[in-house]
């Protein structure tokens, strides 16, 4: 802590509080010091400050005290008077606007850091202009009748020699009606110490015996001592320069350098000794005299237990006086009035041991007399007193606290010296650090005027930075609250400079809504003082303000857009937070060898392309020999990692913009910043467009001018609020170079221009070589190896629909087109789903037209395409595109099953003649079906129970169409094996024609095996094609049926094959569907080019389906003539039993003989082992079986009547029969009377097992024969 | 009355904020919430100034401003709940039980999974609640 005597406060006391000397000159002596620029009090002033007087001093003790420091106060007897509010208003206002114009040229630089500002000590952080404000503050004060310090103490007469008679001058001087008005009404005393002063200008030598003749007149009539001859203006020319002038500060309005040049050395000594000797020697013993004087005179009268009592009595008795705080009820002469010159003066004497008693004395007085403004002023003096003399720290708050309160109450006249009070109070609590109270007591006064109160309010916030440790919150908040006041009474400088202050506490911090306040304000400010690019730097960060209300964005956007158009050219700003750009969307895509046919295939995962060209392309180590050794020769090592793209082909760049706010927003020229540098020299730009604040129109220029290396595409847009938008930009070079893209430029509506730089973000850039490695930077994924213009083939595939039933067979174009003239070649196609689409084998257009083409034709050409199928479709090696040529090459779709499906198409090329860099290129097409589900076929196949070589089938179809009917056309046997056959006429199979949608259909057929028996592996050729197909529609019956045959059904019926391809492949016994069906007509007449025509389903490997592995037939003659009346018949049947699984079978065959509906009720068809087929014989027969079918489950009445017969011959026999190949067993049976006979009293018994000869079978089980009617007639 | 309730994070950053007046001085409330931060740390920092509390998170009554109170509470993860009422005449069991209630209600809006710790609480239920808690205090 610092010395209280030493602190500001007590400086500034000992210029306040001193002896205040009235000066009384003549217009003559003014006119003296005016040629130096001066008034005769400002030349003196200077000097009227003693560090270091050392006058003995003697006050109301015994004790000698020596007074080192000591200050006169001179003032003109006009300026002796109560200041003028007003005037002294205008003052202090013209104070703060000067100051405000000096900071003015801070204002642009940057805001001070808040780490700044903490270090500093306490004179750098406020500014200097404070105490000169609270100076003024206080000298407005001056001169009030409640206090004596401003008394003047002595009178300084001074007449100049050129007057005439100027010993009746200085007479004139003290003339009462020229003395101010506060010593004639008695506030003042008048009766002071009178001192005469002649001065004499060296410059008008003609007087100067004059002079010394007026001099020695004057010593003559007013004493000795009391006069003084002061000679100044020795030079002569006036051109006299001082170093450190000592009038520079206190009067800064003139230039230093003209102020004393007239006064010469010897004159400025003159003046020090002058007013040196006037204090010490005059003023100082006078006050002493006079302290003593008073001192004595109130012991006399009020000290002592005699006088306290007679005071306190007298005081009862004046009770009834009203409440009177006008003042004027005590002149200079009235005993409370003595005491209290006696305390100031002793108070200015540094006695203040006697100043405090004198005032702790009159205090009393003032409290009894209800004299408030009295009482505050004494109390406001003594907290002083125990301030300076280091008394109790208690106290003396106790005091200043008690005095401003005591002002306060006396309302708005009390006010200005509350603010006095508080002033020295603050400054007081500083001076012991105790600055968060000094904060409090500059808010207690800041009063009402608001400019008062900005200044107040600054200055608490800085102690609030003061405090241990900073109140930085509160530091902050009174500078806005100052920043406020001052921008109410329009001092925008300063209003500027608090906020600029107040950024520092909020920049760092979330508290968006104070932030943006700050911001916006401090913004509108800058733009009011003319400082319009401040302003929008400040407005910038008001723009991102999605948490405000609407109308206030709406307000922040029109100030902000206003003050860019005011400053009337096109900002361009890094980081414009409005529309925010999200990085993360950020997505490159760019074509190298690597092309895409559309939006859809680029968006595509790489790793899907790879696994398909994976054959197509060369492969890795001979391409590592062929073109990236080249090019690592080629070109720097740098660049080799770097992506490439061709000249001519854009660069696209995908990301995203959002708007924060809750208003549209126009956004309009974004385009990519990027920069091309030539590859030959890499240092060299070509083309810089990263200018960081080039402005405006030129700019734009650059950009789409011709000349530049490169073209950009730019896109306007409208953000609603809160909207998202997903922007594609591009770039195309037009040279070769390494490409580099930058960053994003955009206008705000039309009237700033945002700019984003991508440095060091993450990008998504869909580049198979960032995967791979991973030490790539984000920013070489922005970076491009340009290289020259190679051929690019375009293709498309025509008429591909979307949506497709499943089954459906289409004719599709593949469009293939290069633009440029140098032709390419070795094209090779691959396709992810063969199983979809199948390419023609030539390029003819097809001469009869879909799906006429698929029928047979008069000529039947059944030639067998070769099965041997690899996923590469190889273009013909004469294919060669170039030009405007384009190649048609048909496709054959089929989709085969329903779900959504991606067919991704890659097309491998080779270009001749061209760069070394790329060699091939592929072109990458996708494109996405959506296949609904159609009819869906099951096949099952039964044995036929009789004939070993015929199969029923049963055809199950349902239509899954949701509103679709079908119409089914032709259903074919796949190879020469199977011959097919309806079973019932096509109308009662399908009555209705058409399936409608959810309609389930069964029907039957027969198949029948061609191969001859036992020779297995022969192939027959026997068979007719056209036994492979039968017809399913009644009407049109020119309509011929289709060739399955050929391509593209059979090719698809590979694929499918291999589809369903199962371990046992080649298991012969198995049966291929092809069922083609077609929409109905009627069911959906518009969208008439988009119906399928036709629509195919397979259904392959259908195996042959029983549940017992093997089959047998018994075989014999069905009609028999005998005559019983010889013999009883023997009749020699035939068993053959056929093993239809893959392992070993052994059968039993058990005849019973005897009642064999007891023994084994007949198993009736169909209900055991599926399908039988029952042979029609005769009419009679079959009417048997009909009632036979009839009777399930029931005793046939017929057996009862029906004669029996036995089985004769062995009655167990068994066999064992090999995989897949058949037996015959011989068996017999006896009948005696002619009739109707069931042989089906037997029993197999048989057992599977895996291998010859095994122990364990793996199944086995009992079957019941089967009916098998024999008629047996008597011959005639 | 209460007019404001705030919650900030132990960064001094504003985790929830929310006034309950018609008047536009939201920025006012903000900025009385925010300078009251300097007087809880100068609680927390110098507790034998505020003596009586060693181990209780209500900080009592922060400062008086022109026409408010402002209140503090400061829980075991250095999170300041902080209160601004316009009643004059508060009882400070009153202003403890508000304080208990809203740290319950905190609680529960930062034990949600998808709350992020350290960033704003935009649950509806938790303004729910704490609009609750606030309208069931009047302090008269």
């Amino acid at each position: 802590m610092v010395e209280p005597v030493n602190s500001s406060l007590g400086k500034m006391l000992l210029e306040e509080v001193s002896p205040v000397v009235m000066v009384l000159c003549t217009p003559l002596v003014e006119e003296t010091f005016l040629k130096n620029g001066l008034s005769f009090v400002e030349t003196l002033k200077p000097f009227c400050n003693f560090s270091n007087i050392d006058v003995p001093v003697r006050t109301s003790g015994d004790q000698l005290y020596r007074l080192k420091k000591f200050t006169l106060r001179l003032f003109n007897a006009a300026d002796i008077r109560q200041p003028n509010v007003e005037v002294a208003k205008q003052r202090l206002e013209h104070v703060i606007t000067q100051a405000g114009e000096k900071v003015f040229h801070d204002l642009e630089s940057d805001p001070p850091q808040i780490t700044d500002i903490l270090s500093n000590s306490e004179s750098e952080i406020a500014p200097t202009w404070f105490q000169y404000y609270n100076k003024e503050l206080i000298r407005t004060l001056s001169f009030s009748d409640h206090e004596a310090f401003d008394h003047p103490v002595a009178c300084l007469l001074v007449v100049s020699s050129k007057d005439e008679d100027p010993l009746n001058k200085f007479v004139d001087l003290f003339n009462t009606n020229r003395l101010p008005s506060l010593l004639n009404d008695g506030v003042m005393d008048p009766k002071i110490l009178k001192h005469f002063l002649l001065v004499h200008d060296n410059q008008d030598a003609t007087t100067e015996r004059l002079t010394s003749k007026v001099l020695s007149e004057m010593r003559s009539t007013f004493g000795n001592n009391e006069c003084n001859l002061l000679c100044t203006n020795s030079s002569k020319e006036g051109n006299v320069e001082h170093q450190a002038n000592p009038w520079a500060s206190f009067k800064s309005s003139v230039p230093a350098e003209k102020l004393g040049c007239a006064l010469t050395g010897d004159d400025i000594g003159e003046i020090k000794e002058l007013m040196q000797e006037f204090a010490s020697r005059h003023i100082i013993p006078y006050m002493e005299q006079k302290v003593r004087d008073l001192n004595q005179q109130i012991s006399a009268t009020r000290k002592g237990l005699r006088n306290q009592i007679k005071n306190l009595w007298w005081r009862k008795g004046k009770d009834d006086i009203p409440d009177s705080t006008k003042g004027s009820i005590y002149t200079f002469s009235s005993t409370e009035s003595q005491i209290r010159i006696l305390g100031d003066y002793a108070f200015m004497l540094h006695d203040y041991e006697l100043a405090l008693s004198s005032y702790r004395l009159i205090s009393t007085d003032y409290k009894l007399d209800k004299a408030w403004k009295h009482y505050a002023g004494v109390q406001e003096m003594m907290g002083l007193a125990y301030f300076i003399s280091d008394q109790s720290i208690k106290e003396a708050e106790y005091c200043m606290e008690n005095a401003s309160s005591t002002y306060m109450k006396l309302g708005k006249s009390g006010f200005q010296n509350a603010t006095r009070c508080g002033l020295w109070w603050a400054e007081m609590l500083k001076a012991r650090d105790q600055y968060k109270e000094a904060a409090s007591v500059y808010f207690r006064i800041c009063g009402e005027e608001p400019l008062h109160a900005a200044v107040m309010l600054e200055q608490a916030s800085y102690c609030f930075v003061l405090t241990k440790p900073a109140m930085l919150h509160k530091y902050g908040f009174h500078l806005v609250l100052s920043g406020d006041h001052y921008k109410i009474c329009d001092q925008v400088n300063h209003a500027i400079r608090t906020y600029r202050s107040a950024i520092s506490v909020y920049e760092s911090t979330t508290w968006s809504h104070i932030k943006d306040h700050v911001y916006f304000h401090i913004g509108q400010w800058y733009a009011i003082v003319g400082m319009n690019d401040v302003a929008v730097r400040n407005m910038l960060r008001v723009l991102d303000c999605g948490n405000q209300s609407k109308s206030t964005q709406e307000i922040f956007l029109r100030d902000f857009f206003d003050i860019v158009k005011k400053t009337g050219m096109k900002h361009e700003v890094v980081g414009l937070r409005l529309p925010i750009i999200s990085m993360s969307s950020l997505q490159v895509i760019y074509e190298d060898h690597r092309t895409y046919a559309s939006q859809a295939s680029a968006l595509v995962e790489e790793s899907i392309w790879q696994s398909l060209e994976d054959d197509i392309i060369p492969s890795l180590n001979s391409g590592k020999s062929n073109w990236l050794e080249l090019q690592s020769k080629l070109l720097p090592k740098k660049y080799k990692e770097s992506n490439v793209c061709v000249v001519g082909e854009s660069v696209k760049l995908d990301m995203e913009f959002r708007n924060p706010l809750l208003i549209s927003t126009s956004v309009t020229s974004v385009s990519l910043i990027c920069e091309l540098t030539e590859n030959s020299d890499d240092l060299k730009l070509v083309e810089k467009e990263t200018s960081s604040l080039s402005l405006g129109t030129e700019h734009n220029q650059v950009t789409t001018s011709g000349f530049s290396s490169f073209t950009l595409s730019e896109v306007d847009f409208t953000l609603g609020g809160g909207e998202k938008k997903l922007v594609r930009l591009t770039v195309t070079p037009s040279e070769e170079g390494i490409l580099k893209i930058v960053g994003v430029r955009w206008e705000l509506s039309g009237s700033i221009v945002g700019v984003h730089y991508f440095q060091s973000v993450p990008t998504k850039a869909k580049t198979n070589k960032a995967k791979r490695k991973n030490k790539l930077t984000p920013t070489d994924a922005l970076k491009f190896l340009v290289i020259k213009s190679l051929p690019r083939l375009e293709g498309s595939v025509d008429h591909l629909p979307d949506k497709l039933y499943a089954g459906d067979l289409r004719y599709l174009v593949l469009e293939l087109k290069n633009n440029s003239e140098s032709p390419i070649k070795n094209l090779k196609m691959k396709i992810s789903h063969p199983r979809f689409v199948n390419p023609e084998s030539h390029e003819e257009e097809l001469t009869p037209g879909f799906p006429d083409c698929l029928k047979k034709g008069p000529e039947q050409n059944t030639v067998q395409r070769e099965t041997s199928r690899t996923s590469v479709f190889a273009f013909p090696k004469d294919v060669s595109l170039q030009g405007d040529r384009s190649l048609r090459w048909p496709l054959w779709l089929r989709a085969a099953i329903p779900g959504t499906i991606s067919l991704y198409f890659t097309i491998y090329y080779e270009m001749e003649n061209v760069s070394s860099i790329m060699k091939y290129r592929t072109l990458r097409m996708h494109y996405s079906l959506q296949v609904l589900p159609s009819l869906e076929t099951s096949f099952e196949i039964t044995p036929s129970p009789s004939r070993l070589q015929e199969f029923l089938v049963r055809m199950d179809i349902v239509n899954r169409a949701n509103s679709d009917s079908f119409e089914i056309h032709q259903l074919s046997t796949v190879g020469c094996r199977w011959g097919i056959s309806l079973l019932q006429p096509v109308d009662t199979i399908l009555p209705s024609k058409s399936i409608l949608p959810g309609q389930g259909l069964s029907c039957f057929f027969m198949i029948k095996d061609c191969r001859k028996p036992g020779t297995e592996e022969e192939k027959t050729t026997s068979i007719l094609p056209s036994q492979t197909d039968i017809k399913l529609i009644t009407q049109d019956d020119d309509e011929k049926l289709f060739d399955i045959v050929n391509s593209p059904l059979a090719s698809f019926h590979e694929s499918e094959r291999s589809c369903h391809g199962t371990s046992d492949q080649l298991s012969p016994n198995t049966v291929d569907f092809i069922l083609i069906s077609r929409l109905a007509k009627s069911s959906n007449p518009s969208a008439e080019q988009d119906l399928p025509k036709i629509l195919s389903h397979h259904s392959c490997h259908n195996r042959i389906r029983s549940s017992i592995p093997l089959s047998w037939s018994l075989d014999g003659p069905k009609t028999m003539y005998h005559d019983f009346s010889t013999s009883f018949c023997e009749i020699k049947l035939k068993m053959v039993i056929r093993n239809t699984s893959d392992g070993f079978l052994s059968v039993s065959i058990n005849t019973i003989d005897g009642l064999p509906d007891a023994a084994a009720p007949t198993p009736s068809s169909g209900n055991l082992s599926g399908w039988r087929y029952v042979p029609a014989i005769t009419e009679e027969m079959k009417l048997t079986s009909d009632v036979m079918g009839s009777r399930l489950g029931k005793p046939p009445p017929s057996m009862e009547s029906s004669p029996p017969f036995i089985w004769s011959g062995s009655s167990s026999t068994k066999v064992q029969i090999q995989p897949l190949s058949r037996t015959e067993i011989p068996l017999q049976i006896s009948v005696f009377s002619p009739g109707v006979y069931n042989l089906c009293s037997y029993t197999l018994t048989w057992e599977l097992s895996e291998h010859e000869n095994a122990l364990s079978s793996t199944s086995s089980g009992i079957c019941q024969g089967y009916p098998c009617y024999l008629t047996v007639l008597q011959s005639e | 009355m209460i007019v404001c309730v705030a919650v900030v994070g132990h960064q001094n950053n504003p985790l929830y904020i929310q006034s309950f007046t018609e008047a536009e001085d939201a920025l006012k409330l903000h900025h009385i919430v925010h300078c009251s931060l300097d007087v809880i740390d100068e609680r927390v920092n110098n507790p034998s100034k505020s003596g009586t509390t060693m181990n209780e998170a209500f900080l009592g009554l922060l400062y008086p401003a022109l026409n408010y109170k402002v209140y503090g509470y400061l829980t075991n993860t250095k999170v300041k709940f902080i209160m601004v009422t316009s009643d004059l005449d508060v009882r400070d069991t009153d202003v403890r039980s508000f304080f208990r209630k809203f740290h319950a209600a905190y609680v529960d809006a930062v034990s949600n999974p998808f709350h992020v710790p350290g960033k704003k609480i935009t649950s509806r239920t938790f303004s729910e609640s704490v609009t609750n808690i606030v309208s069931s205090y009047s302090f008269n």
